[in-house]
């Protein structure tokens, strides 16, 4: 096996790579009032499943464009382990919200294509490949094309594909965004369940507070415009969660609470006149969501 | 197939048409097959041995040797090699202006409305230009036929590399496609779509600036189109007819076994549902 091994979700001793920093990040976009993120620090440790929460337009996915080397900052560093981060690289894997499989290829070609980029000798490629896709429960998948694949498979092709290169961090953009709620909570149970053997930090980004509730070790909560941290919050509860226990359920009112303000601000903006929405002192579950389209 | 009997019909009972104006369809399977090497008598009158013709020329060589070393074939053979000549250049060249296009947008803005009023210019009226440039000979049949098919690909290439999701390039970078690779690897398998489609399309431009170039520029006497020009010079109006059917033909073969095919391939592995 390639992956680390370790079976414990709470490593005694936590991995040796993968400390992901961003040290006063500032980054505006042209034609653009507010800064898409302004000031952020955010310090993930090795190992940490770090999950950043806010509304849509709130800088969140430039976060992690930046964490990619995809886009640079206009001031401010990023680095991992300490050496700065300038271009993408596969040592921090990205998994879209659209998936970004190549259609051209099966599912594990698409797994296959980073190793072969990387020059991997085709014995070793076909082995990882086959780990990876058995890590993703879709080992029986492997010769479908992108089309034939459901939408939660196409999901866990691309965590297989990015899992393959075995990174540093894993970076993940409203991955499961765009799925239904049953194969949502599946993906989840897989996704934790992948993080506890491997041990790969993980900066995830979901306007979903359900879902950071339920993955994060720590939660970081995005205000918009400009894209600021409002609040981090630590979640204490042992890994593997129970996605419907009261204690989840407690957190996430807890968290939705602490949003509550920024979720009806969002709400306003919405709106082009000055229509607002009757506030509620508890949000439920339609606040889960914070908003997916300004 | 009908219409075709009503139309024969209505010359073996009505002799008064006139057959040189306007043939009948015995007469242009007549000359077609005449053309092949295959003499038949289909636009005779109806005699004893029918569709045998009245007179036979003795002493003829065997009917492969004669169909192989026909008119028709010798003609179709000529046009077949400009083809793909000519249309294996338009793809490089339209393939190549097309990527440059898009990668550099400096470039697109200069060539594209030029590229688009091209496009717009039947292909015959690059002949006169290609007389007195090249001359009455194969080059400039074959700038004709390149003149006629590059744009059209160029455009469409450029337009099928614009419409790959940005997905793709950060997914490839992200997985370590730098340079080259990443145009080998994901940028030109992604316009593989937009490709076919453009190769489908420049074909038929391809086969029409090919026929009106050898109908004009007919000095080597060769090709299809020389063929309806000869037609057309000795008034044999059948022929003129069984060449055109003959043009038709081969245009929709290479549509129907070719190009559709391979459209249609690509995209159902993309998954883009069916071609038509």
């Amino acid at each position: 096996m390639f992956f680390n091994n370790g079976r414990s979700t709470n490593p005694k001793t936590p991995p040796a790579a993968g400390r992901l920093t961003l040290d006063r990040v500032c980054k505006r976009f042209a034609k653009s009032e507010h800064a898409a993120i302004q000031n952020i620090t955010l310090d993930c440790r090795p190992g940490e499943f770090v999950v950043v929460v806010g509304p849509s337009g709130s800088g969140k996915s430039t976060l992690l464009n930046i964490a990619a080397g995809m886009t640079r900052p206009d001031s401010g560093s990023a680095s991992l382990d300490g050496v700065p981060i300038t271009a993408p690289g596969p040592e921090r894997a990205m998994v879209f919200q659209d998936h970004g499989l190549f259609p051209w290829l099966t599912a594990a070609q698409n797994v296959e294509f980073g190793l072969k980029m990387a020059a991997v000798p085709p014995s070793e490629r076909s082995d990882r490949v086959a780990d990876a896709l058995r890590m993703v429960h879709l080992s029986g998948s492997s010769e479908k094309l992108v089309h034939e694949l459901s939408g939660g498979m196409r999901q866990r092709v691309a965590i297989a594909r990015a899992l393959v290169m075995n990174p540093a961090v894993l970076l993940m953009d409203e991955p499961f965004a765009s799925l239904d709620a049953q194969t949502r909570t599946l993906l989840h149970h897989q996704l934790q369940n992948l993080w506890g053997q491997t041990q790969k930090t993980i900066l995830f980004v979901t306007h979903s507070v359900g879902e950071a509730v339920r993955l994060a070790d720590r939660i970081i909560v995005f205000n918009t415009r400009p894209g600021r941290i409002r609040k981090e919050i630590c979640v204490e509860l042992a890994h593997p969660r129970v996605f419907d226990s009261p204690d989840i359920n407690e957190l996430a009112k807890l968290v939705r609470k602490e949003i509550e303000q920024e979720v009806n601000r969002v709400n306003a903006l919405a709106a082009e006149d000055s229509w607002r929405p009757e506030e509620t002192a508890d949000l439920g579950a339609s606040a889960d969501d914070l908003g997916s389209g300004i | 197939m009908l219409l075709l009997t009503i139309w024969e019909a209505a010359y073996r009972i009505d002799v008064h048409w006139k057959p040189f104006i306007f043939p009948a369809p015995s007469h242009v399977l007549d000359s077609m097959l005449g053309m092949l090497g295959i003499p038949t008598g289909f636009g005779e009158r109806l005699h004893p041995g029918w569709p045998a013709p009245l007179e036979t020329e003795p002493n003829q060589p065997p009917l492969a040797w004669r169909i192989v070393h026909s008119q028709l074939i010798g003609a179709d053979i000529v046009s077949a090699v400009r083809l793909i000549v000519g249309f294996s250049i338009s793809i490089v060249l339209g393939a190549t202006l097309g990527t440059a296009m898009w990668r550099w947008s400096a470039l697109d803005e200069f060539l594209r409305p030029a590229f688009l009023g091209l496009q717009t210019l039947p292909s015959v009226c690059w002949v006169p230009l290609a007389v007195l440039v090249f001359g009455l000979n194969e080059t400039g049949i074959l700038f004709v036929l390149v003149m006629g098919s590059t744009f059209g690909i160029s455009i469409s290439m450029r337009d099928g590399l614009q419409a790959i999701p940005p997905l793709y390039r950060r997914a490839g970078l992200m997985m370590g496609a730098h340079g080259w690779r990443l145009y080998r690897y994901v940028l030109f398998p992604a316009s593989l779509p937009a490709l076919a489609s453009s190769l489908r399309q420049g074909f038929s431009f391809a086969w029409r600036s090919l026929m009106g170039a050898e109908l004009i520029l007919a000095a080597d006497r060769q090709g299809l189109g020389f063929l309806l020009a000869m037609g057309r010079d000795n008034e044999l109006i059948s022929q003129v007819v069984a060449i055109m059917i003959v043009m038709v033909i081969i245009g929709m073969l290479a549509d129907r076994l070719a190009f559709a095919p391979l459209e249609k391939r690509v995209h159902n592995r993309f998954g883009l549902g069916t071609a038509g």
